[in-house]
């Protein structure tokens, strides 16, 4: 087991490497960039722009900068972001975490207990009219672009219908910290949070649906309703508990990429200082301090999650860990 | 307030022009414009200086003596030397400013050697006696505008004579800068040492604190402000909200005139725009009123035909590109244009116009790519992040074509157009930095250009007739489709009072004027 | 947020192994049988194939119908409505911004036009070209990529296999909305440019390569497993044996086999891609104007949301149409080749016992 996890670490570290070669590549490979440019300002002279170039390396040979990138992010620490000299990278990424985070874990909370809910319904009433209802709510869940979603959303609580009772309650967009404000805070996330979640409310609640009616038809089921227990116990004790292992990773694997910057758009449509408007404002303005920075911390979720769901599977089967 | 743009450095040496509506409220330099509502707001007044030296040695010498008592936000007091430090600071950095105090002795040593700089024969400061004088090497006739630019407001002697970025530095203003992070919000608060000395050039101002949000999108920010959850939006309203601004809060919206001049710039060495009758077919197509309708109606635009805006130094009515050639504007002349692109012989080129991603200006770049297929040519849309697209459009080696742009000239003075935008000074190859976006550099104009400055120095009434006819020798060169001048529209919540424009490039809407009830 | 930009988990990947031998006629027709008494999903497909055949008559619509060039701007002209000659765009009488004309409900101008005096109807038809074709269009390069890929690797195993694999890892790590819109971002600047490949940024080819190269590790992971294991397999050692051509053995042995994985994959990633490019489209890096898809659409109208809703509102309404037909079809397919769920739906595909040397 030690061994399989030092393993999986080796290969993580070695794919982030190559993730942050992949990155540097990319922005420096491409003519029409010019970090010098950013970093100069407004309407800079010649001059300037040759002697920021200097100052900053800019002249040094690609592996080089490279290193010199890399050394200030990981090892000083004090990296700082091309388009807007003076701030640093990595306070940057922190004061944007625990929005995302925020946006989330409330997101996540929902999808869950919604999913399950449907899910479960969905799989007990099977064919029935709340079958069929609840599934296609979640297709629609499913089909419904979120930016598309978020604009729409915005549109009737900010404008159309904000001066109606049901909307008044709406703050402007934007985010309030929970540490200053609990109630705007909830009140600012109430409707990303749904926007957000709804995808995986209808993604999950298929998932689960599915797989509860796979399980229910699978033996040792039939053996415990052949012994009298009764439907909602086997749905909960068994077959609920059974059909989680796909839920949880499945759960993991999304939850890590949004929390490392996947809600970029919902992020942007309700204008929430997050990691994912922090990457995709750093794309916009090609600061590739900034983009190496999210890209590196996504990336790191995602890879750290595959690797748990990893471990967590091989756990449970030991044939994964001979692999 | 709201204020959707990308964030800029807050260093009074290195930003240019982004955040100068701040740096006015928090800094000082020797001159000011006044701030006051109105075409006074252009009269240059003394800030940190008593009165407005009468230049001596022919215009090469200029002696200020300093206001007393006058302190940082540090409570450390102003002195002499900090001036010859703030403008040699200027060079070291290098700050972008670095050409226009090059008539400074000194300052031409400074710009090929930075890290020597060295100007202390050219600002000699007194501390005790507290007189600044500068010795410049031919006189200047913007020298006390130039003055009155961020650049050269004071720093302390023993700032770094780096880019500070983000962080705030010691200064004179009624507000200091509390926090800025450039993608989120900027908050001003009082600066606890300041006390008025002139009511014309640095009044105290009526809000305690400005919070400025940024990065909010513009549809959004002007919703704020009609929902009372924000006071003012600095950028400009978008074009669909402008009909429900105008009639249903008509009370909040201000119009003023400024002298931003809008154009499409043309690479006059990339084909087909480097056939000077090309470049004349596009003017003449142009239907300016159109594409006025879509950056948001008259109310916020005239149609221009030439370089400089009216009300300019050196500005006569022209316009030969228009049905009727003569004084102004007033209809296309397509069968005018197709006769020249014709004759050309360019028909069916491919011309990229390279635009950015804001939802007016992709509207006038489509009204081109659509305008350039009807003259024959294979014409496409290349969108980019704004950020991104002004350096892209300026490096020659991108060969850019055609892109829309915009020219705010930093004080009231001809050459700031006609050697900049459209001329020699302000081209640089395979640079990013070459602000004369269709690479025009025509000798004869030149040497125009470089009579018309000289007489300026001498015989301002004079220089203006000259500048009118490089006015006139570039609009027929046309480098470039002029568009219209802009006005500038504020859209203010219900509760601002007091709304005062000044038309100075470092003011606009005086925020620190208004009040919030 | 979307399928396709947002969850790594991407589409659903049941992989199907149809049995010891190269599968002949039988498995096909079957599955063909399965579908067609799927009644929901013969529907999603014919209302599909509807939305299909409206778009390919986009270029008839506009010359016979309305009458205009969707693609060039009209800003000073008029039209004819109801017997009246009206302008396409009228200033407000404000003096501030313009009103286009809105909805018509006769052949000119339909749905209105746009703030470039384009009309909308004749645009929607359009747009919806070119999101099938970049949806459909991805997939395909998707689908042959992955596969040729997967088999190769599969099939000569060692240090190719290993280089490969480590390529399609890496691609794996890159969140896929970041890769994307990296691409995206850098590519528009210049083009592409790989030897005798010269993608003009204009170009569709660009969201459509694009897309198409960020998904190959979510098809060509599970197909390499299968190529592997299969390789082991009797009938492909003994076809090995026999001297047969290595072209052959991976026509002829592996592909049949691994097909039915790649057609359920199908429909899926065609979702999956057209939801990619609303939102690259969103962030103004997907198609570039004047080509207009349902994203740019969307996008555009989002300048007028406050005003004019329905210009956003409406092609995002077909959009998620398109979308949902599109899944129960997919559905109907999945259920159709693999009727009997051998492999969990959506979950991510990990590393089988044996995959790996």
């Amino acid at each position: 087991m030690i061994r399989f996890i030092l393993h999986r670490t080796a290969s993580t570290i070695g794919v982030l490497f190559a993730l942050s070669v992949l990155v540097f590549l990319i922005f420096f490979a491409i003519p029409g960039v010019d970090p010098a440019r950013q970093l100069a300002g407004r309407n800079p002279t010649p001059a300037t722009l040759a002697a920021v170039r200097r100052t900053f390396g800019l002249d040094q040979p690609l592996p080089t900068q490279y290193w010199t990138l890399m050394n200030h992010l990981l090892i000083h620490r004090d990296l700082q972001s091309y388009t807007n000299r003076g701030v640093k990278v990595i306070p940057e990424l922190i004061t944007a975490t625990p929005v995302t985070l925020s946006l989330v874990l409330g997101a996540a909370v929902l999808w869950v207990v919604m999913s399950l809910l449907i899910g479960v319904i969905s799989a007990v009433q099977r064919n029935s009219i709340w079958d069929r209802g609840l599934m296609i709510f979640s297709l629609v869940a499913v089909a419904v672009p979120v930016f598309w979603f978020g604009q729409v959303a915005n549109l009737l609580t900010q404008s159309r219908w904000h001066d109606s009772p049901l909307f008044q309650w709406v703050p402007p967009l934007g985010y309030t910290p929970l540490t200053s404000d609990p109630v705007l805070w909830f009140r600012h996330l109430i409707i990303p949070w749904i926007v957000l979640a709804s995808l995986y409310i209808g993604l999950y609640a298929r998932i689960l649906r599915s797989a509860l009616i796979e399980a229910s038809n699978q033996d040792f089921i039939r053996t415990a309703r052949s012994k009298g227990i009764s439907e909602r116990r086997v749905i909960v004790r068994h077959l609920v508990r059974t059909s989680m292992g796909t839920f949880v990773s499945l759960f993991a694997l999304d939850f890590g990429v949004l929390v490392g910057g996947g809600a970029l758009l919902a992020e942007v449509v309700f204008d929430l200082p997050g990691v994912g408007r922090l990457t995709y404002q750093s794309l916009n303005g090609l600061d590739l301090p900034v983009i190496m920075a999210t890209v590196l911390y996504g990336g790191a979720f995602i890879v750290i999650m595959n690797a748990a769901v990893d471990v967590l599977y091989a756990r449970l089967d030991p044939r994964v860990r001979k692999a | 307030m709201i204020w959707s743009s990308a964030g800029s450095s807050i260093d009074t040496a290195v930003d240019y022009d982004p955040n100068w509506f701040v740096l006015r409220m928090t800094s000082d330099g020797l001159m000011a414009w006044k701030q006051v509502g109105g075409t006074a707001g252009n009269d240059l007044v003394p800030d940190l200086a008593t009165t407005i030296p009468t230049p001596t040695d022919g215009g090469k010498t200029y002696t200020f003596t300093l206001r007393k008592g006058i302190k940082y936000s540090t409570g450390a007091p102003v002195k002499a030397s900090d001036f010859t430090y703030t403008l040699t600071r200027e060079y070291k950095i290098p700050g972008p400013g670095v050409g226009m105090y090059s008539s400074i002795v000194g300052a031409d040593a400074c710009i090929a050697k930075p890290a020597s700089c060295d100007l202390s024969k050219g600002v000699v400061a007194d501390d005790s006696a507290g007189t600044v004088t500068f010795h410049l090497t031919q006189p200047d006739a913007d020298f006390l505008q130039k003055l009155a630019l961020p650049f050269a407001y004071v720093v302390p002697a023993g700032t770094p004579n780096t880019d500070t970025g983000t962080t705030p530095l010691p200064a004179t203003g009624p507000y200091m800068i509390e926090s800025y992070s450039p993608n989120n919000s900027m908050v001003l608060t009082r600066n606890p040492s300041f006390k008025q000395w002139s009511a014309d050039a640095q009044p105290q101002g009526y809000p305690d604190s400005i919070v400025m949000k940024i990065g909010v999108a513009d549809e959004d920010a002007v919703t704020q402000v009609e929902n009372g959850q924000a006071d003012w939006v600095y950028d400009p309203p978008p074009a669909d909200r402008l009909d429900e601004l105008a009639t249903k809060y008509a009370d909040q919206i201000h119009i003023n005139t400024t002298p931003i001049t809008y154009f499409m710039a043309m690479n006059t060495r990339a084909a087909p725009f480097n056939n000077p009758d090309v470049r004349r077919a596009l003017n003449f197509a142009t239907d300016r009123n159109a594409v006025i309708q879509l950056f948001g109606g008259p109310r916020l635009a005239q149609p221009s035909c030439q370089i400089l805006p009216p009300n300019f130094p050196g500005h006569q009515d022209y316009c030969p590109y228009t049905a009727n050639p003569g004084a102004k504007w007033t209809a296309p002349d397509m069968a005018k244009a197709q006769q020249l692109v014709d004759s050309s012989g360019t028909k069916g080129q491919k011309v990229v116009v390279v635009g950015t991603t804001d939802s007016t200006s992709k509207s006038i770049d489509l009204y081109y790519v659509s305008l350039l297929k009807q003259l024959g040519y294979d014409a496409s849309l290349k969108t980019l992040n704004g950020s991104v697209e002004y350096s892209y459009v300026q490096d020659s080696r991108n060969k850019a074509q055609i892109s829309y742009s915009y020219w705010a000239p930093d004080y009231t003075a001809p050459s700031n157009y006609l050697s900049v935008s459209v001329g020699c000074g302000g081209f640089h190859p395979a640079s990013t930095a070459s602000p004369n976006l269709s690479e025009f550099c025509d000798p004869k104009i030149q040497a125009m250009t470089a009579t018309a400055e000289a007489t300026q120095q001498t015989d301002p009434q004079a220089a203006e007739a000259l500048w009118a006819k490089v006015d006139k020798a570039v609009t027929d060169a046309a480098p470039q489709v002029s568009l219209f001048v802009a006005n500038r529209l504020d859209f203010v919540s219900a509760r601002v009072g007091n709304y005062q424009y000044s038309p100075a490039v470092t003011a606009n809407f005086l925020i620190d004027q208004a009040w919030v009830k | 947020m979307t399928a396709g930009i947002e969850t790594t988990s991407g589409p659903a990947l049941p992989v199907v192994t149809t049995g010891d031998a190269a599968p002949g006629q039988a498995p096909w027709r079957l599955a063909l049988a399965r579908f067609r008494r799927n009644r929901a999903a013969l529907v999603a497909l014919a209302l599909f194939a509807f939305i299909v055949f409206a778009c390919v008559l986009a270029p008839q619509y506009a010359t016979h119908i309305a009458h205009t060039d969707p693609f060039q701007s009209n800003l000073t002209g008029t039209t004819i409505v109801h017997g009246k000659r009206v302008p396409v765009i009228s200033p407000n009488a404000s003096g501030l911004g313009s009103s286009p004309i809105g909805p018509t409900w006769s052949g000119r101008y339909f749905l209105g036009a746009d703030t470039q005096g384009r009309d909308v109807a004749a645009r929607l038809l359009y747009a919806g070209r070119t999101s099938l074709t970049v949806g459909i269009g991805a997939t395909l390069i998707t689908a042959v990529v992955a596969t040729v890929v997967a088999l190769v690797a599969g099939y000569f195993g060692g240090r190719l296999d290993w280089i490969i694999s480590r390529l399609l890892d890496l691609l794996w790590a890159f969140p896929v909305y970041l890769l994307a819109i990296s691409l995206s971002t850098v590519l528009l600047l210049q083009g592409l440019r790989i030897g005798p490949l010269n993608v003009d940024p204009t170009s569709l080819w660009l969201p459509t390569l694009i897309i198409a190269v960020i998904y190959v590790p979510y098809l060509a992971r599970p197909i390499r497993g299968d190529a592997l294991s299969l390789r082991k397999r009797e009938f492909v050692e003994s076809a090995v044996g026999q001297g047969a051509p290595t072209w052959r053995i991976i026509l002829g042995e592996l592909l049949p086999n691994v097909m039915p994985t790649v057609i359920v994959f199908m429909p899926l990633m065609i979702v999956t891609d057209i939801l990619t490019e609303s939102s690259l489209s969103y962030l103004s890096i997907g198609v570039q104007a004047p080509n207009a898809s349902w994203g740019t659409m969307i996008t555009d109208g989002q300048a007028q949301l406050y005003t004019r809703p329905w210009v956003s509102i409406g092609p995002g309404l077909i959009l998620v149409a398109t979308i949902i037909l599109l899944t129960v079809v997919a559905d109907g397919v999945r259920d159709a080749v693999d009727p009997r769920g051998l492999l969990p739906r959506r979950r991510r595909e990990r590393r089988r016992p044996g995959s790996r040397r």
